[in-house]
């Protein structure tokens, strides 16, 4: 066979040789570090930041908002209004993780110095992580974190121009980040919060959100207690006082408690809309593990021997069968970083290397691979058994 | 608390496909193996991710020197005799491709290929099979030659169309075809999966590429290439290897030129006699080496001296209804206003508008992956990262956005259908993502481009002399065998050979 000529043919390889050996011979040789594309993708996901409690303030009469700010002075990663930051505490010796939903806006991140609100309500007695925000955090205490996490955002290409929002609770948290980078100019929707209270001392972010409140953001709140002079919207956010307060092509976002999702999704049924159109936000791990669908509760009470993995290191530690993998670590001291605890995110993923577990079917956000060789998202698999896990170490 | 041993043969820096592919055949040796991945989850970007309930694809379009079940191509029995069973789907066709005036859906099979494009191309039969028979043979003798390496005459002898061509470019070789445009159209989409133009991509390159894909057809796992990431990392894992996921590798320990170990964030140093690194050699050369002085200038000159090749920029949407219901046809459409690949090339160095896209019906290759009633659809684009390096912090977002409306228009545009009213969920991936998941050099999937600069024939020539440390090896795209999912597993092989090699050497030194 023939290209150019039988010499210059067998000749090739040598030829290509002798090119790359001359290219190298006139390269530099002063190292280059910088690469820009690693530089705008960490100011957008840093990792973990160091932070410190700069202000907290009231946010109801159950409430408190705490301002965060980096340690080193820089100004936090960008974000998109809706997501959450994963705050890591250090509660008598043990790191516990919880995520939050950001209440300030990513232009506040944003100004020198930046910096990010969460908005906390006092639990009922079943969120020692929440007492311990609202009774014990201080100005100036340090923590570590991570942001900003969660799909739950608006996104131009895909949600419609119109947003109705349906909160709850603290579920008003997100809403009020969008809420403000509308008024800010720097997100392009127009929003209308729905937002359902019990009584009006329940309303989260109340003077916050009526300062807000522009053309392009509207704040309905819809009171389900008996409030005689209430004037506003009463009830609950039902399928007619959502239909009323939409305008043509419009996303639905909801964000609150999960009773409230399930009164919602049969409410949104009954108005017809695409499927698209609708976006829960994650709503965390069950409180009452006995109530989701499946779980065994003949197992209710029972403690399992669960050991840990790390390495070559193995630890054994008690586990409830009505607490996650995750706050069995917890627990026991052991670190087992979580972001969005709804089972969902999968950066607790772990690998179950004996025993049985229940993976609760609501919160279920595994790869189909994973499920196969038993990898499972620790924040919401229950031990049935004594059981074996790897996990990262941290 | 004590997480590793006091000492491993090997550490692998990064488990992606490379990196399992080295400790899997270590650990087939009896070698004690520790792979540190920064992720976690193994594959690197041969992974999935859940969204809406629905498991996404990450990257991969398809998989190429596999094979079907009885005629395994090297990866594919590579696979098999590791024991990793990956359930992989034949797709259907070898892709469509989509040009002012010409739409054409081509498939697998030199033969069945040639007559697609003489039907398109009259006369142009004999020609096409004959440049895809001399693509095949120039194939054979590259996975030859990388076994039994021999003599530069023997090699004339039993390897002479590879010899004869391997100091020329495509468009080079091409051009003593004198095929007509038509033809020449519809053999040129693969390109995009070597990344490098014609009047710069080795016709050794070429060669492999279509025997490989146009011979052999392509390949992808059941459950997306997570199934396949898991499993090589699970064999691994049975076979003795220590898997450690979330742990960042900081530095690599180097002493008088040999290296020792490596250090993590996390402050972990460990030891081993060999380290096989995925991150690229222009990360380790200019910051991971510990001391940096343990560098010679060479190492540094040569990494400048190379032109990193292609990141990736593609849109991923779940779409709320069938697939033909939004006229989508065929898994994977190449669509472009010309394959004038040098032209396109150029095309990739800004931010857009881009005109070359490649698009992704994963439900033709494997039906049901997404829930009854929608379909997934990808629309990717690989630029050069020059146009991305100016992109700054505060404008990402909205420069992320403006390219991903202008392709999704485009692609509306041609089905006919706006995408934008259909989107249940949408994921924009840019250089950006794949420099934050996979740490890679400038967001780079491809490696170094292919060039008659940087030969894949001048690679193999000068590798030995391009060991600049004692007992470390690369692994990745960045590698002889270069970018794609398949060389990432021949690169991955490659790096534990010469561990193994090396190994063999010196236990005859000791005799």
């Amino acid at each position: 066979m023939k290209i150019k000529g039988f010499l210059k043919d067998v000749g090739g390889a040598s030829r290509v040789t002798k090119a790359r050996l001359e290219q190298f011979a006139k390269a530099s040789d002063q190292p280059v570090t910088v690469d820009p594309i690693a530089e705008t993708a960490g100011e957008w996901h840093p990792g973990t930041l160091d932070l410190v409690v700069t202000e907290i303030r009231d946010a109801s009469k159950t409430a408190k908002t705490i301002r965060l700010q980096r340690v080193d002075g820089k100004k936090l990663p960008f974000f998109y209004a809706g997501q959450f930051i994963s705050l890591a505490f250090v509660i008598d010796g043990k790191v516990v993780c919880r995520p939050y939903s950001i209440s300030s806006a990513p232009f506040e991140a944003r100004l020198d110095p930046g910096f990010a609100e969460i908005t906390v309500r006092r639990s009922k007695g079943d969120g020692w992580i929440a007492d311990y925000i609202n009774e014990s955090l201080r100005v100036g205490d340090r923590l570590q974190g991570s942001m900003g996490l969660g799909q739950f955002y608006y996104e131009p290409l895909r949600d419609a121009k119109n947003v109705v929002a349906l909160a709850g609770g603290v579920g008003i948290t997100p809403f009020a980040s969008m809420a403000k980078e509308i008024a800010h100019g720097t997100l392009d929707c127009d929003l209308t919060i729905l937002y359902g209270s019990v009584n009006s001392d329940d309303i989260v972010l109340k003077e916050e959100l009526e300062a807000i409140k522009c053309e392009r953001v509207r704040v309905v709140n819809v009171l389900s207690g008996d409030e005689p002079d209430w004037t506003g919207e009463k009830g609950f956010l039902t399928a007619e006082l959502i239909h009323r307060y939409s305008a043509g092509d419009t996303t639905y976002f909801i964000c609150g408690p999960q009773a409230m999702y399930r009164f919602l999704r049969t409410e949104l049924q009954k108005l017809n809309i695409p499927q698209r159109r609708i976006r829960f936000e994650v709503f965390g791990q069950a409180k009452d593990v006995a109530s989701l669908p499946g779980y065994p509760v003949e197992k209710l009470g029972e403690t399992y021997a669960l050991t840990v993995v790390r390495g070559i290191q193995k630890d054994v530690i008690p586990a409830r069968a009505d607490e996650s993998l995750v706050v069995a670590c917890e627990r026991a001291g052991i670190i087992l970083l979580t972001d969005c605890r709804s089972g969902e995110c999968g950066f607790c993923r772990t690998k179950v290397l004996s025993g049985e577990y229940f993976v609760s079917p609501e919160n279920d956000g595994r790869r189909a691979a994973d499920k196969d060789f038993n990898y499972v998202h620790a924040c919401a698999t229950y031990p049935l058994s004594d059981m074996t896990i790897k996990i990262p170490i941290v | 608390m004590k997480f590793y041993k006091d000492h491993y043969d090997v550490i692998v820096i990064g488990g992606a496909l490379a990196g399992l592919s080295s400790a899997l055949m270590l650990a087939d040796k009896g070698l004690d193996v520790l792979v540190l991945e920064r992720h976690n989850l193994p594959g690197g970007l041969a992974t999935s991710f859940v969204r809406g309930g629905v498991e996404i694809e990450a990257t991969l379009h398809e998989m190429m020197s596999i094979g079907d079940r009885k005629n395994r191509l090297k990866v594919g029995k590579f696979f098999d005799d590791m024991g990793v069973d990956v359930d992989w789907l034949k797709v259907p066709e070898c892709y469509h491709a989509s040009l002012p005036g010409l739409e054409v859906t081509l498939h697998p099979g030199l033969k069945t290929f040639a007559s697609e494009v003489d039907a398109v191309a009259p006369g142009s039969y004999e020609k096409v099979l004959k440049l895809l028979k001399l693509c095949d043979t120039v194939f054979n003798s590259v996975n030859e030659l990388s076994i039994h390496p021999m003599s530069k005459v023997q090699m004339l002898l039993k390897h002479e169309a590879f010899v004869k061509t391997a100091g020329y470019s495509t468009k080079e070789v091409l051009d003593t075809f004198d095929l007509p445009q038509k033809a020449l159209d519809l053999l040129a989409p693969y390109w995009m999966y070597v990344g490098s133009g014609f009047s710069e991509l080795p016709f050794t390159i070429y060669s492999v590429l279509m025997a490989d894909y146009v011979g052999y057809g392509s390949y992808i796992p059941k459950k997306l290439s997570h199934e396949m990431s898991l499993k090589m990392a699970e064999r691994a894992e049975a076979m003795g290897v220590q898997i450690e996921y979330r742990q960042h590798v900081d530095r690599i320990l180097v002493k008088d030129k040999k290296v020792y170990g490596v250090r993590t964030a996390r402050g972990d140093e460990i030891h081993a006699d060999y380290v096989i690194c995925s991150a690229y050699p222009n990360k380790v050369y200019t910051s991971m080496i510990e001391p940096i002085e343990e560098v010679p200038p060479e190492a540094i000159r040569m990494v400048n001296g190379r032109r990193i090749s292609l990141t990736a920029f593609s849109v991923i949407m779940i779409l709320d209804r069938p697939a033909e219901e939004l006229n989508i046809r065929d898994y994977s459409v190449f669509h472009g206003d010309t394959m004038d690949t040098d032209a396109i090339y150029a095309d990739l160095a800004g931010l857009g508008p881009y005109h070359y896209l490649t698009c992704i019906c994963h439900n033709y290759g494997n039906p049901g992956v997404t829930p009854e009633g929608t379909c997934s659809y990808s629309i990717t684009v690989l630029p050069r990262a020059d146009g991305w390096k100016t992109v700054k912090p505060e404008d990402y977002d909205r420069v992320k956005h403006e390219v991903a409306r202008q392709v999704i228009d485009d692609m509306s545009e041609y089905l006919g259908v706006n995408l934008l009213d259909h989107v249940l969920e949408i994921v924009i991936e840019t250089p950006m993502t794949i420099a934050r998941y996979a740490n890679a050099w400038n967001g780079c999937i491809y490696g170094y481009a292919h060039t008659m600069e940087d030969h894949i024939v001048a690679r193999l020539q000068t590798a030995e002399a391009e060991k600049f440390i004692e007992g470390l090896e690369f692994s990745g795209a960045h590698q002889i065998s270069g970018d794609g999912m398949g060389p990432a597993v021949t690169n991955g092989r490659k790096a534990a050979k010469n561990v193994l090699d090396d190994l063999r050497k010196k236990e005859a030194a000791q005799k």
